[in-house]
């Protein structure tokens, strides 16, 4: 697909949101277009996920307008159904379902029989390295952390959406997980084409996995824009460089984030 | 105290104790109940020695009565528990439903808990007699006094359940926009099992008790109404005979709630603190 031939999947102009009179995102603007990786990065407080709550179509702007495949995701939540799914920071899986029935969660609320829910779930798991029979049909609290997550990355590819949301989903886990988790994610969903915004607070994560970077700064206002190309991102000096550029946007790194 | 953090586990919880342990703990209890069991039986026949048969009959003579009950009255026993186990089901049910409306309908909420509340202020024993007034059946009058009693266990239960649901999973279902039935269903009704179980467990052992009682004054079937029966009579083995049935009841419906939990809360993790 040319750039040329790439739609914008999703669309924010101008939008503003506030809380009481405490703006969490002032006048944002840009657009994701099909099959890109966006990382929306941002210290603590600066609006990510505000915005992706705006994306997810759970909370209204104040101002402005939000356009996901070309609807409005608050006002039309349901039309939205099976094309967007969200990943979160901490798994959120549903304790009495197993792996496979956690996975099979959006597919069952898509009406999918049970056959199929188990099918693709098990497809799905597989995906995301986790086989066998025994380890399907564990319940989350039998699962290790990385687990977990790799089965909730699952959960949201499993309903075949146009639009993967990350809020955060790596950053409870250790390096090593985290890195092995990142790198299979990221194959997957460009071998898949599937259009991401990955929400983060850590730079190296961005740098690693994102076509592009928009770097916000309290209240959510874009303060830098980076591309990221597969030759940048094997360039050690540009990457010290960029690295320096979208702290100083962000006034600063993230606790956490020399980590 | 601490609580023990196992690295090695994946939620950081202690891995569930292995069925061999579990095995020893059913062992070392039965062994525990068996012993109590035949110190009360040595101290009720060493009383009867001394005691008139009517205020404490011999261990034999109690087993005898035991027996006929069981032979010639056993359709009381069949009476009481299926009057214990219909109004507990239609209470969970509408207990349970109630709960759920107080914790999902904003505006329902304070007039549905303030209805609940009152209630379980309510003597029992005002509930037992106001049936009498109320009603003419017998099935009506029991079944009247369990329900108004148990529904607000489990409503004021349940309340309590939905308000814990956490909206980090509210969240994670609503991502895949679901219809309000598939929340009620894939969400609030898995959530709310555990409080339902833990609320028949709590209440199975009371209920049995006031079904016996609401016999014993508003109806002349039952092993409460039996056990009015024998009183009357000054026959103290039929008490003490009727009784000890009521006590195998109320362990044998406490033991099916336990299976039930079992089963159907086999996802959560067994946690120990030492």
């Amino acid at each position: 697909m040319t750039a040329a031939d790439a739609r914008a999947v999703i669309e924010l102009d101008r939008v503003d949101r506030y809380f009481g009179a405490h703006p969490a995102v002032l006048d944002l603007s840009f657009r994701v277009m099909e099959g890109e990786i966006v990382a929306l990065l941002g210290r603590t407080g600066a609006g990510k996920s505000t915005a992706l709550h705006m994306i997810m179509g759970v909370l209204e702007p104040t101002r402005g307008t939000v356009r996901v495949e070309g609807l409005d995701p608050y006002a039309q939540f349901k039309a939205l159904r099976g094309k967007l799914a969200v990943s979160f920071q901490n798994d959120r899986l549903l304790p009495w379902r197993a792996a496979w029935e956690n996975v099979a969660l959006g597919l069952e609320i898509l009406g999918f029989d049970r056959e199929t829910q188990r099918d693709r779930a098990i497809q799905w798991l597989e995906n995301v390295k986790i086989v066998g029979e025994e380890n399907v049909r564990k319940y989350p609290h039998e699962l290790s952390g990385g687990m977990r997550q790799r089965v909730s990355l699952a959960r949201a590819l499993c309903v075949d959406p146009e639009l993967v949301l990350l809020d955060e989903s790596f950053s409870q886990l250790d390096h090593v997980t985290s890195k092995a988790l990142r790198t299979d994610f990221t194959e997957l969903v460009r071998r898949l084409g599937k259009t991401c915004v990955l929400i983060t607070h850590r730079i190296d994560d961005a740098l690693e996995m994102a076509d592009r970077i928009l770097v916000l700064a309290a209240p959510a206002k874009l303060a830098l824009e980076v591309r990221v190309t597969p030759a940048l991102r094997s360039d050690s000096d540009w990457l010290e460089a960029q690295h320096a550029a979208i702290a100083a946007a962000m006034g600063g790194e993230d606790e956490g984030e020399a980590a | 105290m601490s609580t023990r953090i196992d690295p090695e586990t994946a939620a950081g919880l202690e891995p569930p104790a292995p069925a061999g342990a579990e095995r020893n703990y059913f062992k070392r209890d039965l062994f525990a109940s068996i012993v109590i069991i035949a110190l009360i039986a040595f101290a009720m026949e060493a009383w009867s020695w001394v005691a008139p048969v009517y205020i404490m009959p011999s261990v034999v003579l109690t087993g005898d009565e035991i027996l006929t009950i069981l032979g010639e009255d056993y359709i009381h026993i069949v009476t009481t528990i299926l009057r214990l186990l219909f109004a507990v089901a239609f209470s969970l049910v509408t207990g349970s439903l109630i709960g759920v409306i107080m914790g999902i309908v904003r505006p329902a909420e304070p007039f549905i808990k303030a209805l609940v509340v009152i209630f379980t202020g309510v003597p029992a024993l005002s509930w037992m007699l106001f049936a009498i007034f109320w009603f003419r059946g017998t099935e009506e009058r029991v079944f009247f006094i369990l329900a108004v009693i148990l529904i607000p266990f489990y409503a004021l239960n349940v309340y309590d359940g939905i308000k814990a649901l956490s909206t980090d999973l509210v969240e994670v279902v609503e991502t895949f926009r679901p219809s309000r039935w598939q929340v009620f269903r894939l969400l609030i009704l898995p959530h709310i099992v555990p409080y339902i179980l833990m609320t028949t467990k709590s209440i199975i052992g009371y209920a049995a008790r006031m079904t016996a009682f609401a016999e014993l004054v508003s109806v002349n079937t039952g092993m409460g109404a039996r056990m009015g029966l024998a009183q009357d009579e000054l026959n103290m083995q039929g008490v003490i005979g009727w009784t000890i049935l009521l006590v195998i009841v109320n362990l044998g419906v406490q033991a099916i709630v336990a299976w039930a939990e079992k089963r159907l809360l086999k996802w959560r993790p067994e946690v120990s603190v030492r």
